[in-house]
């Protein structure tokens, strides 16, 4: 009678179970949307037509970006907590330089300013060694402090929308110029830090800090760059917002972060570090905002949706940790080894 | 193989959480466990009447809100004065340097806006994006509910919880849905403006409604109904003046920046005072949050920093904020402080039928919300909008408070 | 050659010496010197009334933070479910008001008790991450918050009969005619957490899991239990805050408590103890409770405006951090 787990071979099949597992754990964020996605269009009252495609692509545009340079940060093994101040920082700028610079200069002076913050997120973490929890949430109560102060309050708007409407109109019918420069920034460091020798090293980072010192890679280069990263990348999200509505509230990314952080994890990205990509926390915030406007299109309130992206992200947490304890139960134990044995004392 | 068995579990959480969703129907909850009196008259259709006819003949104005008051209140006319060179230029404390804020709307000339099909309102769908979620848009949707059960319309919300992004997005699934009307809370008064140029080149008629969008917006609405916050403010600073004899020190707790109460509830107050009492000072504005503690440390942090010299407190909100302002008096035996809000709340109600508050607002979220649901049925009548309607104006004193109880929120 | 060597361990020791009293006194020199800068700015600040005020002001934030101490002792950063089972407690508590004021506090402090176990078990046993299972756990919370109450907010004095009374009198009585009963048991707290972490078993165990959970598995502590054992204490403390915060407020709503998950961690690591865990202790957590209450009270004082407050407030928060990580490793005991 041949037992699953006989000797060598049944080590073979064990280990070609195991590749499996992991396969379906890293899609899973795409099985997660796939469902998600038929569900409502099964069932959500028009949902599924080009236009409200179009407006989904456009509602995860904002998200999707500030999530590239934050899951570099996570991949590292740090949090930032400032990108909702720094998004917010884009958008002011951008809009409140737009009337001397032009719009094209004060984008760059809004990217730049993300960019200052973030280097100086980076700087504290990696060399004043202080905790990046610590150093962002300082860094996000000094920004959004700032940009109260600077406006006075109000919010900042002008009064010329051709690029606003360039930006939202679906170009040749398909998708609106914002998608398209979101998704490239996407796909350029997602290839950038997974398939690039230098980007590799943020995993390495991550993975284990000492190990990657003693291996060569200068840490600290790589944290302040992840840091700059993410103040530049959430710059920019809150920038490419703020021209498309030709406007830029104080108050805008405020609720940015959790969405954000949320679906990073979901999105596969540990906070332990060394995991992780930027495609699929993009993935992962299409699916939440899939969710969301289906979930409008069903008439349910704000209550629900809040509920519903709770149980999701809970779910996910639940599901990871979950694989680890059962990991960790049989950590140390070699099933082929203890069935021979069993045989063997028999 | 428990990691599919996982994915399955997550697909069943879903399904559940949709469906959830699904039961909470398409209109909220408050809506449906209304209390109030039924509609006077509705008529009851189910014949194929004139839908025109039938929806003329509905008489809303026995309606009432859950504090006795009429839920259709009569709507005031407002003063317009001209509109100076370059208000920005002038100090804070000159009221016409807020005019772009106060003014908003009436010197706009109206774009593209689509004819009434005059055909009545009976089985209307109206899309209602709110600002987000508070115990007054509650209480607001209970009476736009209201109306919009008496005319036989049917009133979809939409709330993004503040979030300008997030309300951008319902502005696009709303224009997709292609409702027969939308009308819109703006959360902010600048981003409003391409949101409203959105639904008007969709062809969609658009209500704005509470918060006024900056004037270049207004371009696009067929009309705009609310309160008239900073005439409402003026009207507070006077009892307040008065009650102070025209002379003291007096501070205030802000509105949450960045909204159009911030300015509304801070700058009415103080370029009002400033005209009618010159000898009142304001000594400290700030904004600590709808927090009673935070509001109570920095009431006692005043009391201890100015003494004597405070004698009034102005309040943006009646609720949190007025409780700490409370606590912070009788700790310091301070009862002596001259106290005004802007309401109305159940709790700055109670202050003010205990003497602690001497005045508050009166602002009825549930005829804010009939307020614009009435002008969409109007206009589905044929009837003539006016381009902006305000609620009227009111101060709640010990007098008169009985009157407004008990409290919508 | 002896003489020298001795000379540079003296000159050592020296240099250790500032770094030490500010390892020792920690967070305490922060508040020292807040006091300085007070009395220098304004006669007014030295005066009983004012202390008092501050104290009650920060009384709330401290309970709270007295509790979540454990968590953060425990190494598992952060509670973010706290604004959530503050605010539900509070709510149930007024809705169960007409059984009573006994009933009413203790379904209030079951509910907290409920959301502790659940949290202590999943990231106690399953060891998830607690920053994202807490972060679940508000939101899921949250959105029942608004959809059981209707979007509406509850008052205790509608339908609670004569338990109301008491419950609003809960945050404004006074013991001994001047001390407010929420100091009392904010001080009962401090002085409760302190002992249990620094004199119980219990406490030592989370210290032990806070500085490395494997060893502390290794030496056959039950590392679950402890902790859930910190995110029960941690939900209970929670509570009561959420009860007396609701009854301050006079009103249930979904939204009290909000921004307690932040306030309370600034709190915890200015007075001293670290993120990671296995360091600190709860009279430096009422070190940095009462850094927050004096800086909100001095800079009122000065006159500084509500955006430059915070701008301040960030700036000290990294200061201190960085200066109390800097002294750590000047004394060789960075390893955190």
């Amino acid at each position: 009678m041949l037992g699953r787990l006989e000797s060598s071979e049944g080590m073979m099949r064990d280990m070609d179970t195991k590749k499996i597992l992991n396969k379906l754990d890293y899609y899973r964020i795409y099985m997660i949307l796939a469902v998600i996605f038929i569900l409502m269009c099964l069932f959500a009252p028009n949902f599924f037509n080009t236009f409200n495609i179009i407006n989904i692509l456009k509602g995860m545009s904002l998200n999707a970006m500030v999530a590239v340079g934050f899951t570099v940060v996570m991949i590292c093994g740090q949090l930032d907590l400032s990108i909702g101040s720094n998004l917010t920082l884009g958008a002011m700028v951008v809009i409140g330089l737009q009337p001397t610079l032009g719009w094209f200069p004060s984008l760059i002076v809004a990217v730049l300013a993300g960019s200052l913050v973030g280097a100086i997120n980076g700087f504290l973490v990696a060399k004043a060694k202080i905790h990046s929890f610590i150093v962002t949430l300082g860094t996000m109560t000094i920004v959004q402090g700032l940009i109260f102060l600077i406006s006075k309050g109000s919010a900042l708007s002008v009064n010329d929308f051709t690029l606003a409407d360039w930006l939202e109109a679906p170009l040749f019918g398909l998708f609106p110029p914002r998608v398209i420069i979101t998704v490239s920034i996407v796909l350029i460091f997602f290839v950038l830090v997974k398939y690039t020798k230098f980007g590799k090293g943020f995993y390495l980072v991550g993975g284990n800090k000492e190990t990657a010192w003693l291996a060569g890679l200068n840490t600290d280069l790589y944290l302040i760059l992840a840091f700059i990263l993410s103040g530049t990348t959430a710059a920019l999200g809150g920038a490419l917002l703020a021209m498309s509505i030709s406007s830029a509230v104080p108050t805008l990314g405020v609720s940015s972060q959790m969405v954000v952080i949320a679906a990073t994890i979901i999105g596969g990205t540990s906070m332990a570090g060394g995991t992780g990509d930027i495609f699929r926390s993009m993935i992962a915030v299409l699916m939440l905002v899939v969710l969301f406007n289906g979930l409008m299109c069903l008439g349910a309130g704000y209550e629900v949706q809040i509920f519903a992206s709770g149980l999701v992200l809970a779910a996910v947490v639940l599901g990871e940790s979950y694989a680890l304890y059962e990991q960790d139960k049989v950590k140390g134990q070699r099933p082929a080894l203890m069935a021979e044995l069993k045989k063997g004392a028999l | 193989m428990f990691k599919k068995s996982l994915a399955l579990l997550m697909m069943g959480a879903l399904s559940i959480s949709l469906l959830s969703g699904c039961g909470g129907a398409k209109t909220p909850a408050p809506a449906e466990t209304t209390e109030t009196t039924a509609p006077a008259a509705t008529t009851t259709g189910g014949d194929a009447g004139d839908n025109l006819t039938k929806s003329l003949a509905v008489d809303v104005s026995t309606l009432k809100s859950s504090d006795n008051q009429p839920l259709l209140l009569k709507t005031e006319a407002k003063e317009i004065p001209a509109r100076p060179e370059d208000p920005k230029a002038l100090p804070e404390e000159d009221p016409l340097h807020w005019y772009d804020l106060e003014y908003s709307g009436w010197s706009a000339e109206k774009v593209n806006i689509p004819k009434s099909p005059a055909d009545g309102s009976i089985g209307k769908k109206v899309t209602l994006i709110v600002h987000g979620d508070h115990p007054y848009v509650t209480a607001y949707i209970k009476g736009a509910q209201q109306v919009a059960t008496a005319y036989g319309m049917e009133l979809n919300v939409m709330s993004p919880n503040f979030n300008v992004d997030v309300q951008n997005q319902l502005v696009d699934q709303a224009i997709n849905a292609k409702p027969d009307m939308i009308v819109e809370i703006p959360t902010d008064a600048k981003v409003a403006v391409q949101q409203f140029r959105k639904i008007n080149q969709a062809g969609i008629p658009l209500i704005a409604a509470n918060t006024l969008p900056e004037d270049e917006g207004m371009k696009y609405v067929i009309g705009w109904a609310g309160p008239d916050d900073w005439g409402q403010m003026r009207m507070l600073a006077k009892t307040f003046a008065e009650k102070m004899n025209f002379e003291g020190g007096y501070t205030i707790t802000q509105h949450a920046p960045g909204g159009s109460p911030y300015f509304s509830r801070t700058y009415g107050i103080v370029t009002e005072l400033k005209k009618i009492a010159p000898k009142m000072k304001l000594l400290d504005a700030q904004a600590p949050g709808f927090e009673a503690e935070k509001t109570m440390q920095l009431t006692s942090d005043w009391i201890t920093k100015f003494g004597p010299e405070l004698k009034g407190i102005m309040a943006a909100d009646d609720s949190a904020q007025q409780i700490g302002i409370n606590e912070a008096c009788k700790n310091a035996k301070r009862e002596d402080i001259i106290r005004i809000a802007a309401g109305n709340s159940k709790v700055g109600m109670d202050a003010v039928k205990a003497g602690t508050v001497t005045a508050i607002t009166y602002q009825s979220a549930e005829a804010d919300g009939a307020v614009v649901l009435k002008m969409a049925a109007d206009w589905f009548n044929g009837v003539e909008v006016e381009p902006v309607r305000y609620l009227p104006k009111h101060i709640i004193t010990a007098a008169d408070v009985e009157q407004y109880m008990p409290a919508q929120w | 050659m002896q003489a020298n060597t001795e000379n540079q361990d003296v000159r050592k020791r020296e240099m250790g010496k500032v770094s030490s009293i500010i390892s020792k006194l920690g967070v305490y020199v922060l508040v020292i010197a807040l006091m300085i800068l007070g009395t220098i700015i304004s006669p007014k600040f030295l005066t009983t009334s004012n202390f008092m005020n501050i104290i009650q002001a920060v009384s709330l934030l401290g309970i709270v933070a007295a509790g979540v101490s454990f968590v953060t002792y425990s190494g598992n950063f952060v509670d973010m479910s706290i604004p959530c089972i503050m605010a539900f407690s509070g709510m149930i508590a007024v809705d169960t008001l007409k059984y009573g004021i006994v009933v009413s506090i203790l379904c209030g402090l079951s509910t907290g008790l409920v959301i502790g176990i659940i949290n202590g078990t999943v990231v106690g046993k399953l060891k998830a991450n607690p920053i994202i299972w807490t972060l679940s756990v508000a939101f899921v919370g949250s959105g029942f918050m608004r959809w059981f109450y209707s979007g509406k907010q509850i008052y205790p004095d509608v339908n609670g009969g004569a338990a109301a009374e008491v419950f609003i009198s809960l945050s404004r009585t006074n013991v001994f005619g001047t001390i407010p009963l929420i100091v009392i048991v904010m001080i009962i707290f401090m002085i409760l957490g302190q002992f249990v972490m620094t004199k119980t078993k219990f406490g030592k165990q989370v210290k032990l899991v806070g500085s490395s959970y494997e060893v502390a598995k290794m030496t056959g502590i039950n590392v679950n239990g402890v902790v859930s054992g910190a995110f029960i204490v941690t939900a209970l403390t929670a509570s009561i805050a959420g009860i007396f915060l609701t009854s301050l407020a006079k009103t249930g709503a979904f939204y009290n408590g909000e921004g307690y998950d932040f306030n309370a961690v600034t709190a915890i690591v200015i007075g001293g103890m670290t993120l990671t865990g296995g360091r600190g202790d709860v009279v430096g957590v009422l070190g940095g409770v009462l850094v927050i209450g004096l800086l909100s009270n001095v800079m009122t004082l000065i006159g500084i405006n509500t955006f430059s407050q915070s701008i301040v407030k960030g700036i000290i928060f990294i200061a201190v951090v960085g200066i109390n990580a800097r002294s750590l490793r000047k004394l060789g005991r960075d390893d955190a």
